[in-house]
């Protein structure tokens, strides 16, 4: 018996928006949760950016890759070939209609795919907040204030700068310099 | 689809635009990417979980370290139960932490003069058991320390001495000593 699941991740973008767009109503599932499995960590990264929400992101990955699909079963995507472009396209008119959003939500999710498929990446699947905190802890206190600073308390690198007596570029290059050592940190475990 | 092993978005660049840190142009020409390129999708989405693990982490209380008032008023916003301490240069103050505190926070003022960076070190009884050299918030005329609650309710009935220095012109400068007379852990 083939490996549904193995078969599935070696098509291309292409292909899975192609056999979406041609199979019948019903029986392309393992497909749509493919380019679900795919897209969805790609537009919540969008999201975030420009929602400067959570929750946000989160809705707006589960809307646009439903209305991706519902637009590839009613024939309407042009470039198969181009499906990224399509969601991305997708993604920048919903963040720009953010209101549409909850009314469409009700009526999709009913519709199509089941949308709480995990979707973190597997490598980083496991963190949890002793370990991230462990790794915290073991920054300098600059690396650690900046990534707080950021990604805690939202704040842009020139207000980060003003506040810490820093230039913009200091700021980039100390969070830069952080995230690749958080990142090692939890990758690899150490603290 | 790129080529496998694409790694033309370097971390650096996602992190700049996980932060909001790029103009529109250079942002878009990430985006555009992505939306074509798995690996490098892979490695944004490698990035995003971990800066959604870093709140949860923060919010633990389980951090400590140097802060500004934009951290605080986040940890307020969510809940946190932070025990906070105004410290002037010579202070003897009582100290100690209830069963519902989740941070405690030192505020300890000094006249910083130009000093940029300064070195905060703990002891008790008589052992130095902190060493830590943060940054001084511009304009403020203090500093942020936090220490995980958890933390101080593992000490006895001891006295803290905390001392505040800079190094100017390769010569170390005390800007204030303070003490904490911790009286242990308190229940409501």
């Amino acid at each position: 018996m083939p490996d549904t699941h193995a078969t599935i991740e070696a098509v291309s973008d292409e292909a899975l928006a192609r056999r979406i767009a041609s199979g019948p109503a019903g029986s392309t599932d393992v497909e749509e949760s493919e380019l679900y499995r795919r897209f969805a960590p790609r537009v919540r990264f969008y999201g975030r950016r420009h929602l400067r929400s959570e929750a946000g992101a989160d809705d707006l990955a589960q809307e646009v890759l439903l209305l991706t699909i519902e637009r590839l079963r009613a024939g309407e995507v042009q470039k198969l070939e181009q499906i990224g472009s399509f969601i991305l396209g997708t993604s920048r008119m919903m963040c720009h209609s953010e209101r549409q959003l909850a009314r469409r939500r009700e009526a999709l999710v009913a519709r199509f795919v089941d949308t709480s498929v995990e979707i973190a990446p597997p490598s980083l699947s496991a963190l949890d907040s002793p370990r991230v905190a462990a790794c915290l802890r073991g920054l300098a206190e600059r690396e650690r204030l900046v990534l707080l600073l950021t990604y805690y308390a939202e704040r842009e690198a020139p207000r980060i700068a003003e506040d810490l007596n820093l230039s913009p570029g200091a700021v980039r290059v100390i969070r830069h310099r952080a995230i690749a050592r958080l990142r090692d940190c939890v990758m690899g475990g150490r603290s | 689809m790129t080529a496998p092993g694409c790694d033309r978005i370097a971390l650096a660049d996602l992190t700049d635009y996980a932060a909001g840190d790029l103009s529109g142009a250079e942002a878009a020409a990430i985006e555009e990417h992505l939306f074509s390129c798995a690996d490098c999708a892979g490695r944004a989405a490698e990035l995003d979980a971990l800066v959604r693990a870093i709140p949860p982490a923060v919010r633990s209380a389980d951090v400590g370290g140097f802060v500004t008032d934009d951290v605080l008023n986040q940890l307020a916003r969510d809940g946190v139960h932070v025990r906070t301490f105004v410290l002037s240069p010579g202070a003897v103050v009582p100290c100690a932490v209830w069963d519902d505190d989740e941070l405690m926070a030192l505020r300890l003022r000094a006249n910083f003069g130009g000093a940029s960076e300064v070195t905060m070190s703990q002891r008790v009884a008589g052992k130095e058991v902190v060493r830590s050299t943060g940054q001084v918030t511009a304009n403020s005329g203090e500093v942020i320390y936090t220490v995980p609650a958890a933390w101080v309710r593992e000490l006895p009935v001891v006295n803290v001495e905390v001392l505040l220095s800079t190094r100017e012109e390769g010569e170390e400068r005390t800007l204030g000593s303070y003490t904490l007379v911790h009286g242990g852990a308190l229940q409501r």
